[in-house]
């Protein structure tokens, strides 16, 4: 069984088809990267499979329960809101921008979800914490506001929130692109760890280093559609896609 | 001197009237303000409209006005009209007005609340209710402390307006005494009172802000 099913999934901006049928199997343990031009539909496709953004077509199976899917008549029907929290949650989310809570400071971004979402006890909940916290190397940051830390701390404190909430699994749209370019490697290195834990994990990426070391598989995207997905070597070494060999052309120069 | 102080005792009374009218407006305006906002920002367009009409109208009308039609001009609607003391008459249309500007306050500053902030909530399971009240509404509160401030220090002035339900505020009262004894000295005590009310309100406000800064 996958992880995460997406079958022919399509999403529309007004007019504009932004994902033209798009599928994508992930199995447990996998790292997925998916690589893109801007504009190519990639991040919208990562907020599609939690319910950030609500798809017109196709069907979503997160660990084998049906989060949306469309029926005969083309309507696409979402699980009831509560189950489909749920399922989303299963999810944990790195956003390109952090979006960490200004108002609380480090410890309490981390523990506001699990127990105000999920009521587990706050003493437990905040042990596990604080090993997460000293897992990516900021536990003596706990205490201070956001607005306190650089970027790429910010960053591996919405990695420990995301983690905080026990999740099956995480996605990443665009972790390292709004950090300047010294501050990546702190992120990678975080990302790179927990693959090594075996956490699935869907990544959005421009770092071609990371997906091209970490990931099993690379997903290339381009108007919508996936033009070529492979194993990294056949993705950089062998690309077949002329899309894709423009746009390694681009990048890698 | 001494007729200062012969008169600060009737001018003390009609403060206590402003102080009630004031304290009652806040408490009841600003919490409407924020459901009004809620309401503002929904996603039922119907609910927008409604409430965008609410705004002009009583944005858009004198406050005296809206004073003399709860007072006078109510008991002549069909159905709703009831006849109100002048007080609740008083309650009734600051916390209508008050709200109002309230609403568009807390509309303005939880639209300031970046896009992300309700993303990261849902990614973390918080449904609507959580969403706001841990969340967002926290961070409007900072971003909306300015303006709410400047116009709770407009209210303090904005009740000397029912003088014109013969009540007797501290503005009442001190006309009453200039016409009396025919000596101007109770507007001079009158402005120093409403001066250390605001200048009160003030300080308030400068501590709450300054608590609010510790995240920055």
């Amino acid at each position: 069984m996958y992880k995460i099913e997406a079958h022919n999934i399509v999403k529309n901006f007004e007019e504009l088809e932004v994902l033209k049928g798009i599928n994508m199997n992930v199995s447990e343990g996998e790292v997925v990267a998916v690589i893109g031009p801007s504009g190519s539909g990639k991040s919208t496709f990562l907020r599609c499979l939690n319910k950030l953004e609500t798809i017109n077509g196709g069907k979503i199976v997160i660990d084998g329960e049906v989060l949306a899917d469309t029926n005969a008549a083309g309507e696409v029907v979402y699980a009831p809101m509560k189950e489909s929290t749920r399922i989303a949650c299963k999810m944990g989310m790195v956003f390109q921008q952090f979006n960490l809570f200004p108002h609380m400071t480090v410890l309490e971004n981390l523990i506001e979800a699990p127990v105000h979402v999920q009521k587990r006890p706050a003493a437990e909940v905040i042990k596990e914490a604080e090993t997460l916290l000293d897992k990516v190397g900021l536990l003596e940051k706990r205490n201070v506001y956001p607005r306190r830390l650089s970027g790429g701390q910010q960053q591996r404190v919405a990695i420990a929130r995301a983690l905080a909430m026990k999740p099956d699994m995480m996605l990443f749209d665009e972790p390292t692109s709004s950090l300047d370019p010294e501050l990546t490697g702190e992120v990678l290195k975080t990302m790179r760890n927990l693959a090594e834990e075996k956490m699935t994990m869907v990544v959005v990426t421009h770092e071609m280093g990371f997906a091209r070391e970490v990931a099993k598989r690379v997903m290339f995207m381009a108007d919508g559609i996936v033009q070529e997905e492979g194993t990294p070597e056949e993705i950089f070494e062998h690309p077949k896609n002329e899309r894709l060999q423009a746009f390694l052309n681009t990048i890698l120069k | 001197m001494d007729y200062i102080i012969s008169i600060i005792p009737q001018m003390l009374m009609g403060t206590v009237d402003t102080l009630r009218l004031f304290f009652v407006t806040i408490i009841m305006s600003i919490p409407l303000g924020v459901l009004l906002a809620l309401g503002r920002v929904s996603s039922f367009r119907w609910l927008r409209t409604l409430l965008s009409g609410y705004v002009w109208l009583l944005r858009g009308t004198p406050l005296m006005l809206q004073l003399l039609f709860v007072y006078y001009g109510l008991p002549f609607i069909p159905v709703v009209g009831v006849r109100l003391d002048d007080f609740p008459a008083a309650i009734l249309a600051f916390v209508l007005n008050y709200a109002a500007y309230f609403c568009e306050i807390f509309r303005a500053g939880i639209q300031s609340i970046p896009k992300g902030q309700y993303e990261a909530a849902h990614t973390l399971g918080m449904d609507y209710v959580q969403t706001m009240r841990r969340v967002i509404l926290p961070q409007v509160f900072k971003v909306i402390l300015p303006p709410v401030s400047n116009e709770t220090i407009t209210l303090v002035k904005d009740t000397s307006l029912i003088y014109v339900l013969a009540m007797n505020d501290l503005l009442r009262t001190t006309r009453n005494l200039v016409q009396r004894d025919f000596n101007i000295m109770p507007f001079m005590v009158a402005a120093v009172f409403y001066l250390v009310m605001t200048l009160v309100l003030t300080y308030m406000f400068n501590r709450i802000e300054k608590n609010f800064s510790r995240y920055d």
